[in-house]
């Protein structure tokens, strides 16, 4: 979510200190991991508005209508590879997956990140207090967004499975 | 169901989030499809690749030490 090893270090600290200060809230028999997480996410996102000086305004409507397994089965005749798609996910590593969410703004990183964490559609929105259908659309849109990263990427990378395609602008 | 309902409940269905009715739907379209299957074959593999890498990260033991240290300096919540 920080960006930053250690802004992660400093919210997790923050998380913790205010989870126990606070550790009379938390519903006995509930979920644990769900509650220090929504602790998290407000620790970050206030801290985030207070020290971004401009709010973020992209909606990211632009990846909308992406799909990279069209783009890949339109170029699939092209590509020297037997399974591009398989090659593309297997050649995707760690590095490249946490510089593509560096990129996603923040909101969309947020949700994206939640998600990773195992929580449902109605978890999420209950801890960033948006509704259900703002977590479906950030979730689609920061999809498409890690996979167009991605796929630059591994362009550069230069894998054969996307060798011969133009680069995505 | 024809393809363009089915991929607009893509995600929500790989995120186990359709109610059963439409879910039913959805897997029926699937095994009748075989670009969608394909499709939702490769977007599962994706959001796969998403959840192993974005959840490798354990916290550096510097890191448990220091919390652990400032929970002990943290005086309790003044009703206990």
């Amino acid at each position: 979510m920080t960006r930053s090893e250690a802004d992660a270090e400093d919210l997790v600290q923050e998380t913790y200190i205010r989870a126990l200060r606070f550790r009379e809230q938390f519903a006995a028999g509930t979920n644990m991991k769900a509650w220090l997480f929504r602790i998290l996410t407000n620790t970050f996102i206030n801290a985030y508005r207070k020290r971004s000086r401009t709010p973020e305004t992209t909606e990211l409507d632009d990846v909308d209508e992406f799909s990279l397994y069209r783009r890949m089965s339109t170029e699939r005749a092209a590509s020297s590879s037997p399974d591009p798609e398989r090659e593309f996910l297997d050649g995707i590593v760690s590095s490249e997956v946490t510089d593509a969410l560096e990129d996603l703004p923040e909101k969309f990183r947020t949700t994206v990140l939640l998600d990773v964490e195992g929580f449902s559609y109605k978890e999420i929105a209950e801890m960033l207090g948006i509704p259900i259908g703002t977590v479906m659309s950030r979730l689609h849109r920061g999809r498409k967004f890690l996979q167009q990263r991605l796929y630059d990427l591994a362009r550069e990378r230069g894998i054969a499975a996307v060798r011969t395609a133009p680069r995505t602008e | 169901m024809d393809c363009d309902d089915c991929l607009d409940k893509l995600y929500t269905f790989l995120d186990k989030e359709l109610a059963p009715t439409e879910r039913t739907a959805v897997a029926q379209h699937l095994s009748d499809c075989g670009d969608c299957e394909d499709n939702f074959g490769f977007e599962e593999r994706f959001l796969e690749v998403l959840r192993d890498c974005g959840t490798a990260d354990i916290a550096p033991r510097e890191l448990r030490e220091r919390v652990a240290e400032r929970l002990r300096r943290t005086p309790p919540p003044p009703t206990l």
